[in-house]
């Protein structure tokens, strides 16, 4: 590759008092400050955590089979529940957990056999007991969960990120979803932008891929030789400065940075998502499966900036055991468990684990009640919006706690339940945001994540 | 809604609820004082008539708008810009009304005509061309929120809409046709009402109907059409006031919920709308075919329902008792057919208290008791009962009289008794039936009345005659499968048959409009005061007018479309502005309210909004109007004098006042198709189905690429194009990396640079001064100066061609392994290349070739043996060369793979089956003769099922090079020789061609 001289940049200042830019230029202005370690916009406090990865169960993990062991239900183990709240499907009988809980750590957290590497982390991983969501059915609970409203178009959790924060580093897309062979349910809905600008979106993955062409849009041309793109690109910047003269419309020089960004990306994003690069140690402590792929390639992302990666467990709902749970969960959970922990042990001695955000959910919980085909169980559980888990770890949680509790039996929230908007709150609060700060004008109203609600959950934070 | 206070706000909302429940206030009255004050908003003032301003010294304005704009920048002391030069305006018109470049001969016309009116001329031109109306169709279907599909939808149900294409095109013919703007709104709100069966103005009803469903259910529908309605009409955010009174602009609940009762009151209806056309014979067929299927399962379905409900009364009255246990639609569970359907619970109880209102005699005694606290009832139900006995037959049907002959225990027994005596009446009028078959009532006229409780059109035991989008929640889950499949089957008969005429789904009134209750925080289970159907407090008055008239739709578009509407006008008048000027007089086109910056020159815009309704509502007009004047015509380099430059960017940086033009750049749709354009391959027929916007074969403009709101390209996303969910007055204008990724990368550009340059070279010589001079004209319609003559002429001379000789080394092919001979039966070439794999079509799978393909990497076979895909590499020399490579196949599921290293004759050097593992397939060095071929096949092994497999061998040459090269080693690998494959790579001319297309000059219109 031959090297050009670089454009004299124009000072942020300077184009904002000539173009009255406003925030709907913001990655323009973006553009204009390129380079590493800047966020386009200003936590309004000092972050805790700079970075973010969010394994996504979808479909719905069972938390009393994995973080809220519930013994109770061995006592009524096929009889019925005192209380069986509505679901999407009629349930039966109490189920127990047909898998092991053990206590891990100093804290002494139970963690069922599902998750024992992970939970041999438990001393850094906080335990939030008592979500709720608003309705047993995934599409909603998943809007709701990534983008804060269960009907309406809003931007995804990651869109508000990067619309606050930026990227951290210009030469890859600054939100990343990967999700394994398709897409989830809801698709691309899950990391839209709404109103906001489209390059706050999600940049999709499918990370079943090992190839860079397949994983990123547009990163290699298929028909020039990068030697000869960077000829163009010559040309181009030769052309467009001559254009530029006696031009007041300070667009015209971003959109040249842009291919000068656009050609690092190419380069940048091809070596973030080559695992050969990794020591055969590592590989092998992730895992050479899909699942410990992603999660690796998701450190190198974070390592070089990304804000928010999002790691869906696979196209549709994998986690929706409405049948079988205990070879679904299994299964499922094996091809996670060993990734988490290893992503877990590689941030802590990288010391990155202080500044990144690990969170770990499903847009819902199941039932404790057995799920039922007209008068047979079908040893599954259904949807369970009423109470159930997530977790996390990181930079600016209390490792080693446990927040809210369900009932008896893990049907629903008791102690200090918890929004979806009480998590978002935080999240943000751990970046470095207000979410009663971060705001949008669209359609005449400023719109936030948290639309009027959230509470900062503060017993979770170090 | 703002989120500060908004605690407070709600708390003070439910005080006014609770004093109101103790009737010592008026929850309207109460809302309506605080908006008091809401007219005095500018926006809600009727238009001002100012005069046009007398000015001196104005040597520069052409019209009334000039003087306005001229009297705003002299006071602010700057001056205007010179005229832009005629290249630059024919260029700038053009792009503005048809979205597509002049030629040069439009060009070379224009700039040599010396008529006064050139370019008035040139207006005329492109306002007739049938490509205006599609341009500016665009810009509404931005705040239409258009899509051609429904969003999330489950699997039963056809994700298409009907009504999507039909509504596109009738937008673009209506603004062709300079239809009046009022006409053009009157017929998106209304046209049921006002246009005949058969009519093509049914079609503009898509504005209602074609927003995101919401899995069905109803307050989310009729929330998206309020609130595209009243955004894009009257530049007002009225959602807002779903959950509580706006808190800034004079919105009050009351007004949303009278416009949620307007679109309660409506069903949806599927009806042709082309009079001329009602298709072939064979599509007729089709059609009632598809129609009968599902309307006898329809009827079929609803009388079962509503047997259904009639053989449980008692279980539906009792559910009275615990509604909590029934949840709203949006709480959405699997029902089955022995279960309670809380949407007749709904129904029961909101009859239940339509009896109460009507006095209806058969439930007097139900009401009396229900009154009756339930810590009460004991002591008070024996009162009751004799208070009951004494009534007259008027007040309390006698069959009832006589189920209350004693005194009901609980609110239970009382449920349970009506129960009873329902359920008998039923049995009676069954049994009556086996009588007399063709019975329409029963012989006792009290009878009768009970019957009819069950068996009325509208009794609470029916499921409405209407579409299943707006009864398919009456129906067990299974049924609701049943019947959206068939629906499936209509739907997908007038989308795909080739000769459908356009369908498109109305809504129409109810035979009785329902009159909604405000929900409470927007919570439909919580219901306050029940509303008039009427237009918005702020514009028709404290007290507005009830609408009387079926649904009451026809008078709210009346209302909108008037000229007595103090923003429909103003509304529309600037958005057209803001297209041409790149800013709205108002900057928020679609937020008339007082969180909005008021207008930059409001006497303008009442000026134009009153002419332009004075004209007619033509749009037309309106673009002569604006482009006629002199501040349209200005150059956008600002004044020619430097200090009055410098004086115009310290004062007005953001050019408010327009003292220069703005610069234009062209949205994603522009850029593609002017892209097409220049390469002579736009296909500019109008109307039609929508095409995939990347398929290789749509050359067509882009306004007719398919908008799926589900999976919308990224592309569209990353080019700012509008949110399909969402009504969008300005696009977002953001410049990103990835946009100039896709330019580079995407085989689109790159694709129009081929045809582009066989078009120059068919007509110019060999000299690359002429060819480069066509590219500039038909580019930029303007020929090159020296300094880029020169900088594309080194840019050619320095680009060696692009290094071919290993890429062409490689074929990608599919065929079968011959079991006998072991050798590949038969090659034939992949027909399709992506970008980043070969197959078989622009779609994978394919549907000749299914899943095969190969990728840089890997790939997958084809559906059967005799599709297996075929990598094949072709020796350049004689010589000695030796393979590595290993074979993963990854997936669990499935049987895996075969493959097989073969050679050209020798047949079969290697094989090997593998699943869910990988394998080793290296090959010591053996002698190739030039032209001989070693072939890298993979099948399906026995059966087709996650097939997909990574292979990219790498072949060396060990011996030296034997053409007296420099003596190392040569080496072939199938992933990094890949990408440039042949024919696909670009020579140094479509390389400077394509640079071009992405240059700033292209893309930004002055």
């Amino acid at each position: 590759m031959t090297t050009s001289p670089q454009p004299a940049p124009l000072s942020r200042r300077d184009l904002l008092r000539r173009s009255g830019l406003g925030f709907g230029m913001m990655g323009l202005v973006d553009l204009l400050e390129s380079g590493t370690a800047r966020a386009a916009g200003q936590p309004n406090f000092a972050p805790r955590a700079k970075r973010i990865i969010h394994f996504f169960l979808n479909g719905g993990p069972s938390h009393v089979d994995t973080f809220d062991p519930k013994p109770s239900l061995q006592k009524y183990a096929g009889k019925s529940l005192p209380q069986t709240l509505l679901t999407e499907r009629k349930t039966g009988v109490a189920f127990p957990s047909p898998f092991e809980f053990q206590r891990y750590g100093q804290s002494g957290i139970a963690v069922s056999e599902l998750f024992a590497k992970t939970a041999q982390h438990i001393d850094d991983i906080a335990i939030i007991r008592s979500m709720q969501a608003q309705v047993p059915n995934h599409e909603p609970s998943l809007m709701l969960m990534n983008c804060g409203d269960s009907i309406r178009t809003r931007p995804s959790l990651g869109s508000w990120l990067m619309y606050g924060l930026g990227s951290e580093n210009q030469n890859l897309p600054g939100f990343v979803a990967m999700c394994p062979g398709g897409h989830p349910v809801k698709g691309a809905e899950n990391w839209q932008s709404a109103f906001l600008p489209g390059a706050h979106q999600g940049t999709y993955v499918d990370s079943k891929h090992t190839e860079v062409d397949r994983l990123i849009e547009n990163i290699r041309s298929p028909h020039v030789m990068p030697e000869a793109q960077r000829r163009q690109l010559d040309l181009l910047r030769t052309l467009n400065q001559s254009h530029r003269q006696g031009r007041l419309d300070p667009r015209l020089e971003a959109r040249v940075q842009s291919f000068e960004l656009a050609f690092r990306m190419q380069t940048e994003a091809t070596d973030a998502f080559d695992l050969s690069r990794e020591p055969q140690h590592l590989r092998a402590l992730y895992g050479d499966t899909v699942h410990g792929r992603q999660t690796l390639i998701a450190r190198r992302l974070i390592e070089r900036g990304v804000r928010y990666v999002q790691l869906w467990h696979g196209a549709g709902q994998p986690w929706d055991s409405h049948e079988n749970i205990e070879a679904n969960h299994r299964k499922l959970a094996a091809e996670i468990d060993q990734p988490i922990a290893a992503l877990l042990s590689d941030l802590k001695s990288r010391g990155m684990l202080e500044d990144t955000l690990i969170l770990w959910g499903g847009e819902f919980g199941r039932t404790p009640s057995v799920e039922m085909s007209g008068n047979k169980s079908k040893l599954g559980r259904d949807h369970n919006h009423y109470g159930f888990s997530v977790w996390m770890a990181g930079g600016g949680i209390k490792g080693g706690t446990i927040h809210g509790s369900t009932d008896e039996f893990g049907f629903a929230a008791k102690e200090n339940p918890v929004s979806v908007h009480d998590l978002h709150a935080t999240i943000l609060h751990l970046m470095g945001i207000d979410h009663e700060r971060l705001t949008y004008r669209y359609s005449g109203r400023d719109f936030r994540l948290t639309d009027v609600e959230g509470e900062i959950l503060k017993e979770i934070l170090s | 809604m703002s989120p500060k206070n908004s605690a407070q706000h709600t708390t003070t909302t439910i005080t006014l609820v609770m004093l109101h429940a103790m009737g010592i206030v008026s929850l309207l009255g109460a809302e309506l004082t605080g908006i008091k004050n809401g007219p005095q908003w500018w926006a809600f003032q009727p238009l001002g008539n100012a005069q046009t301003p007398t000015l001196h010294n104005d040597e520069w304005s052409t019209s009334d708008l000039d003087r306005f704009i001229l009297d705003r920048l002299q006071s602010a002391g700057l001056k205007p810009s010179p005229r832009a030069d005629r290249r630059v305006l024919i260029r700038r018109a053009t792009f503005d009304l048809t979205g597509l470049p002049p030629t040069q001969t439009e060009v070379d016309a224009f700039v040599a005509d010396g008529s006064p009116d050139a370019f008035a001329q040139v207006l005329e031109r492109l306002l007739a061309s049938p490509h205006y109306g599609e341009h500016w169709a665009r810009h509404w279907l931005d705040v239409a929120r258009y899509s051609d599909t429904k969003g999330y939808v489950y699997a039963r149900e056809e994700k298409n809409f009907i009504q999507a294409s039909p509504y596109r095109d009738w937008v673009i013919a209506a603004l062709n046709s300079d239809m009046p703007y009022d006409q053009f709104l009157l017929r998106q709100i209304a046209a049921d009402q006002i246009e005949p069966e058969g009519s093509p103005h049914l079609a503009a009803m898509g504005f209602l109907t074609l927003g995101r469903r919401f899995l069905g259910v109803t307050h989310d529908i009729i929330d998206d059409r309020i609130d595209v309605l009243m955004s894009a009409t009257q530049a007002l955010t009225v959602g807002c006031a779903r959950c509580h009174d706006h808190k800034f602009d004079p919105i009050p609940t009351s007004d949303y919920y009278s416009l949620y009762s307007i679109f309660r009151s409506c069903a949806e209806k599927v009806v042709p709308c082309s009079a001329t056309n009602p298709g072939t014979p064979d599509f007729q067929s089709g059609l009632l075919e598809r129609q009968t299927k599902l309307n006898q399962a329809m009827s079929a379905r609803r009388e079962e329902q509503a047997m259904r409900v009639r053989n449980r009364i008692t279980d539906h009255l009792l559910a009275q008792l615990e509604l909590e246990k029934y949840p709203d639609e949006t709480f959405t569970q699997i029902i089955g057919e022995s279960d309670i359907n809380p949407i007749f619970v709904r129904r029961w109880q909101n009859f239940l208290t339509e009896t109460a209102k009507n006095k209806n005699r058969i439930f007097t005694a139900w009401h009396v008791f229900e009154k009756l606290a339930p810590d009460d009832f004991a002591s008070l139900n024996n009162v009751a009962t004799q208070s009951l006995k004494s009534l007259p037959p008027e007040a309390l049907h006698p069959a009832v009289k006589r189920f209350f002959q004693t005194p009901p225990a609980s609110m239970r027994e009382v449920a349970e008794r009506y129960g009873e005596l329902l359920t008998s009446i039923n049995a009676q009028w069954q049994k009556w039936l086996q009588k007399s078959p063709h019975a329409t009532a029963l012989p006792s006229a009290e009878d009768e009345e009970l019957r009819r409780i069950l068996y009325a059109a509208d009794s609470p035991c029916s499921v409405p005659d209407e579409h299943l989008a707006n009864n398919e929640w009456f129906f067990p889950t299974s049924v609701v499968v049943e019947l959206w499949k068939l629906q499936a089957e209509v739907d997908r008969w007038l989308i795909q048959s080739p000769d459908a005429p356009a369908y498109t789904t109305i809504l129409t009134d109810r035979s009785v409009p329902t009159t909604a209750r405000i929900f409470l925080r927007g919570n439909p289970l919580t219901k306050g005061d029940e509303v008039t159907r009427h237009f918005l407090h702020a514009l028709a008055g404290e007290k507005p007018r009830p609408f009387t008239q079926g649904s009451g739709r026809l008078e709210l578009a009346r209302a909108i479309a008037s000229s007595a509407n103090p923003l429909t006008a103003r509304v529309m008048v600037n958005r057209v502005w803001a297209q041409h000027f790149g800013k709205g007089l108002v900057a928020t086109p679609s937020d008339f309210g007082k969180r909005a910056d008021p207008p930059s020159h409001p006497e303008l815009l009442d000026w134009l909004a009153r002419r332009f309704m004075n004209e007619r509502w033509s749009l037309k007009e309106l673009h002569r109007h604006i482009m006629l004047s002199a501040t349209y015509q200005q150059n956008s380099f600002g004044p020619d004098n430097a200090s009055d430059l410098t004086r115009a960017q310290e004062l007005d940086a953001d050019n408010r006042l327009l003292w220069r033009m703005n610069t234009h750049r062209l949205s994603f749709e522009e850029m593609r198709d002017a892209a097409l354009a220049a390469s002579g391959e736009l296909d500019l027929r109008l109307g039609g189905r929508p095409t995939e916007l990347f398929a290789s074969e749509n050359k067509r403009r882009t306004i007719y690429a398919k908008i799926d709101r589900e999976h919308l390209p990224t592309v569209l996303s990353t080019f700012d194009f509008a949110n399909p969910d969402l009504s969008i007055p300005v696009r977002n204008d953001t410049i990103v990396p990835q946009q100039a990724l896709f330019g580079l990368n995407h085989p689109f550009l790159a694709a129009r640079a081929k045809p582009l340059m066989a078009k120059l070279s068919t007509t110019a010589n060999t000299s690359d001064l002429s060819k480069l001079s066509q590219l500039y004209s038909t580019l930029y319609q303007r020929p090159p100066s020296a300094a880029e003559t020169s900088a594309a002429l080194t840019f050619l001379n320095s680009s060696a061609p692009a290094k071919k000789s290993e890429a062409s080394a490689w074929l990608y092919g599919f065929g079968e392994w011959d079991e006998a001979t072991r050798k590949v039966k038969s090659f034939t070439p992949l027909p399709h290349f992506t970008g980043s794999a070969w197959q078989g079509g622009d779609a994978w799978p394919d549907a000749k070739l299914g899943w095969a393909q190969l990728t840089a990497t890997g790939g997958h076979p084809g559906n059967n043996r005799q599709h297996a895909v075929i990598r094949r590499w072709i020796a350049p020399q004689d010589g000695m060369y030796g393979i590595t490579s290993k074979l993963i196949h990854e997936p669990t599921a499935g049987d895996g793979i075969r493959a097989f290293i073969g050679h050209s004759s020798r047949g079969l050097l290697r094989s090997c089956q593998i699943h869910h593992s990988s394998e080793q397939l290296d090959l010591n060095p053996i002698a190739l003769a030039k032209g001989e071929s070693l072939d890298f096949v993979v099948d399906i092994r026995d059966g087709l099922n996650s097939d997909q497999f990574l292979w990219s061998p790498k072949i060396t040459s060990t011996a030296p090079a034997p053409l007296g090269g420099s003596g190392e080693s040569l080496s072939w690998s199938a992933s990094t020789d890949f990408r440039l494959t042949g024919s696909d790579s670009l020579t140094p001319w479509q390389q400077l061609t394509q640079t071009l297309l992405l240059a700033n000059e292209f893309v930004f219109i002055d």
